[in-house]
This record gives structure tokens, C-alpha cells and sequence, in this order.
């Protein structure tokens, strides 16, 4: 007998909105991000001088994080597909 | 030791974010009534001191907006109802909708945050939770927000810290599990979802140990490929971004505002990556776990707990009191997956005082170390004293057809 299947649900279309204001846990993200940063500084000038308080949506943040993780995590894989 | 122990190599966990016990599956009490959930007739005071019940109206997005409190102050005020600090008084988890309405600023937007989901609609998660071992008593490590309770389930501490702010560890005498398990000839991973999400473990972690990090596709690679650590901890995605192919990647953490069923299906994508490999099923204890409760109304009173050494000052806390670490933080969602469990195990908790079996993140860490290094590690007193969660694995393995499999729809 083959094992129950349960069907789950697309998710709304309407859910993605990069442009949702960021919360308390991206920003504060972001901020250990830059944090982080600080031990790559003369690679990172144009990444630091990005004022952190200043990136109001998740597209921000997610671009701001994607540039640091890129430098910070260079074992990383591709990108995730979807 | 059981033959499920006896089988087991792989400890996997996968936190997600924000969501309280009774909020996701409080409503599993009405056909499964050893589940502490709701019964129906739990309430809290709105700021008009009319009394709000708890109602099964919880939806995937939008009713959460503003992210619902859960720093210090507000969780003291949601646990306490309003009681100023001091001895004596009483948990009585009565301020949560007078705290939403400090943010919502809406008499009637404040009671949002007493729904919770009817169990349709969260089909992964109340199927693993009834299909495998449901915990009555996991609490978040602190009461209060993401950061310091998620340094409980990589280091057994938050090292005195009880909020966001950025931490360096200056006590490197207690290593990380990731560390510990590395340092002692084991394997170990942090997968985060991709580079634009990234990790949450960033200034200690991401920063000076890159190599322990990799991200989704690695894992689903590794799953099929049974090229798993033996320790995995698995970050949900954290924003809406871009994809690669211009197409959309959605927030998958489950933290308000995020759409609650892109999480289930990503549950069901880390359950289905080890489900579908027989090899990784038999030997791999899976635990899907909450990092707190995110602002939303949960009925049980956080138990108190031994403290880990470190005090908080008033300053940091923001409630004019200092914390001790002697009491943990609201409770969340936590379930255990294995074909080792038997089908509807309801881990007691509070509710039955004499059997009590209370958890909370520091579990994570302590039943790692226990279970791979025998508990050679120099850990907190609060770590070595966490319950650990794999002796709910038995002799009796099910077979193939008696664990479900997910299906997500395109």
C-alpha cells in the first residue's frame, strides 16, 4: 500500500511584496550584517557607506544582505531556484 | 537503548519563526484532547476591559500588521498582564490584546492577536504534530525576541543577552554545538535558505566560521546524495526576494507578516527531502521548533527554569528590573519526526505538573551533545540541565506505508 499523500496548497500569488516595509528582525539583520563586515573593511567601502537605517523595504534589505553574505560566505552554492 | 537510538545518525532541525503553540495548533485539543490547546473559553482584556475570546479566525497574511511585540517589556506585559515587576505576582497571560493595541492603536485590530488557525488550513504542520510526537511543553528560552532566543539553540545560552542587539561572546569556554560537534571529529551544518535571505547567526557564526554554512540546495543535495551531517540546523527564508530566473522567492519563516503557508510548504520540502530517502528516514530524528512566540496569545504560563549564570540588567531588559534567566519564555510549536515515533504521541507538559516534561531551546544543543559526544562539552548549567528529546524514539519502526508524504501543488 502506498503511504497517505497530502496535498498542500499553492501559496496566494498575491503574497509577494517585496516591497513590504522591513521589521525589527531584517533590520536588525542588517545591522549584524554590517557588523560583520567590519573585518573585510578595505573590501567593503562602498558596501559600509550604505546606511543601514535608510533601507526600508525587504527588497533593501534582501539586496544589502545578498552583497554581504556573497563576500562574507564564499563557500556558498548557487541560488536557490524556485 | 532503543533500537530507534540504535538506528539513528542524523539529528536534524528546522526553527521557524514567531508563532505560539495555541496560535498554530491550539485547535488540535477538540479531537485530540491530551493536546493542551484551547478549549474555546480562554480570554483577554481589551483596553475597554471587555473581554476577548480566543477564536479560530487566524489567516495566512495581513491580519498580523504591525509584527505584534514580543522585546522584553512587551512580553512581561502579555505574561503579566500589566503587573509591574516584583515578588509575587502572578502569570497570568493577560495582557497580550492591551499590548497589540499599544501598536495597533485599533480597539478591534488589537483582538487579532488572540486567532488562531483552524486546522485545515495548516495541514503540514498539524499532521506531523498528529501523526508523529507533539511537545505540550516547548518554551521559547527567553521571554522575549529572536536573536537571544535563538543563541539558546546554538550555544545552550544567550550569554546574558535578552534581545536583537549585536553580541561578541567574550566566555569562548562554551563553544557552539556546530564547534563542539566539529572539534570532536563529527560533522555539522547551518543551512540557510540562499544569499539574499542568508542567516540570522551572523557575527559570531557566519563571520568567523564560514565553512559550517551552506544553504537549501545544498541540503536537498545532500539529503538525496546521503551526504547529511550529522547535525543539521535549518534557517527558513527570511524576506520576499527575486529569484535567480526573475522569478519570486517568498518568506517561508512564518514571522508576521510573512504568509504562514508558504512555511507549511516549506516544512513539507524538509520533511519530503528525508521522507523520500529511505535510508535518511530510518535513521534521522527530525524536529520542526519555533523560536518564540512572536506577540501572540498563548493560554500556559512559561514554567520557571534553572538560571544559566548570567543576569540581564534593568537597563537591558527595559522592564526597571534585572532578569535572572530563572523563568522561560512563551510557548511554541515543537514537533518530532520519526518513523521510530509511534503515530499521536502527546509529550505531557504543565498541564500535568507531576509528569511535566518541559523543553525549551537549550533542549537542542544538550540532546545534540548527549546524543553524538556522550556530553563531553563544557556547557551552561542551564544546557545540562534541559530535557532531552530522543528517548521518544522506540523499538517498533513504522512501516513505509504508515508515514504520509506531502504533496505541494504547482
Amino acid at each position: 500500500m502506498a503511504p497517505k499523500v497530502i496535498n498542500v496548497p499553492k501559496t496566494d500569488p498575491g503574497a509577494y511584496n517585496p516591497n513590504r516595509p522591513a521589521g525589527t528582525l531584517l533590520r536588525s539583520q542588517g545591522l549584524h550584517m554590517r557588523e560583520a563586515l567590519i573585518k573585510h573593511v578595505h573590501e567593503l567601502t562602498t558596501l559600509l557607506n550604505i546606511e543601514v537605517k535608510s533601507l526600508k523595504t525587504e527588497a533593501d534589505v534582501s539586496a544589502y544582505v545578498h552583497k554581504a553574505t556573497a563576500l562574507l560566505h564564499t563557500h556558498a552554492g548557487k541560488p536557490a531556484k524556485k | 537503548m532503543s533500537a530507534g537510538l540504535d538506528n539513528l545518525k542524523h539529528i536534524v532541525v528546522l526553527m521557524m519563526e514567531n508563532r505560539s503553540f495555541d496560535h498554530m495548533l491550539g485547535a488540535l485539543k477538540q479531537k485530540y484532547p491530551k493536546i493542551n490547546g484551547l478549549t474555546g473559553n480562554e480570554s483577554n482584556p481589551d483596553t475597554n476591559e471587555a473581554m476577548v475570546r480566543v477564536q479560530p479566525n487566524a489567516q495566512f497574511q495581513s491580519q498580523l500588521d504591525p509584527d505584534p511585540d514580543h522585546h522584553f517589556p512587551g512580553v512581561d506585559l502579555q505574561i503579566f498582564g500589566g503587573a509591574p515587576p516584583g515578588p509575587g505576582r502572578v502569570a497570568n497571560m493577560q495582557g497580550f490584546v492591551k499590548d497589540y493595541f499599544s501598536q495597533t492603536k485599533d480597539v478591534n485590530r488589537s483582538h487579532n492577536i488572540m486567532y488562531y488557525f483552524a486546522p485545515d488550513k495548516l495541514p503540514v504542520l498539524t499532521t506531523l504534530a498528529t501523526e508523529f510526537a507533539v511537545f505540550n511543553g516547548w518554551f521559547s528560552s527567553i521571554p522575549g525576541p529572536t536573536i537571544c532566543n535563538r543563541a539558546f539553540a546554538h550555544y545552550g545560552t544567550s550569554f546574558g543577552q535578552v534581545g536583537m542587539d549585536i553580541f561578541y561572546i567574550l566566555d569562548t569556554s562554551i563553544a557552539s554545538i556546530y564547534e563542539r560537534m566539529i572539534q570532536a571529529g563529527h560533522t555539522a551544518k547551518i543551512y540557510y535558505y540562499d544569499q539574499p535571505s542568508s542567516t540570522m547567526e551572523i557575527v559570531n557564526l557566519l563571520k568567523n566560521q564560514p565553512q559550517i554554512f551552506a544553504t537549501f540546495d545544498q541540503f536537498i543535495g545532500d539529503c538525496s546524495g546521503n551526504t547529511l551531517p550529522e547535525y543539521s540546523f535549518i534557517e527558513p527564508c527570511y524576506n520576499d526576494h527575486p529569484g535567480p530566473d526573475g522569478g519570486q522567492i517568498l518568506a517561508s519563516d512564518q514571522h508576521p507578516d510573512h504568509n504562514v503557508r508558504e512555511g507549511e510548504r516549506f516544512i513539507g520540502d524538509v520533511y519530503n527531502a528525508i521522507r523520500t530517502n529511505p535510508t535518511l528516514w530510518e535513521s534521522t530524528a527530525l524536529l520542526v521548533v519555533y523560536d518564540e512566540h512572536g506577540g501572540i496569545y498563548d493560554h500556559v504560563a512559561p514554567p520557571a527554569c534553572t538560571p544559566d549564570g548570567y543576569t540581564a540588567s534593568a537597563d537591558a531588559t527595559g522592564t526597571g528590573e534585572p532578569f535572572e534567566f530563572d523563568r522561560l519564555g512563551i510557548r511554541v510549536p515543537a514537533v518530532l519526526i520519526s518513523p521510530w515515533i509511534p503515530r499521536g504521541t502527546v509529550v505531557t507538559g504543565t498541564e500535568d505538573p507531576v509528569n511535566a516534561q518541559i523543553f525549551e531551546h537549550a533542549s537542542i544543543p544538550g540532546t545534540v551533545t548527549n546524543f553524538f559526544l556522550k556530553g563531553d562539552a563544557k556547557r551552561t548549567v542551564r544546557e545540562q540541565q534541559a530535557k532531552t528529546f530522543l528517548g521518544l524514539l522506540t523499538d517498533q519502526m513504522r512501516p513505509d506505508d504508515d508515514c504520509v508524504v506531502f504533496n505541494n501543488l504547482q
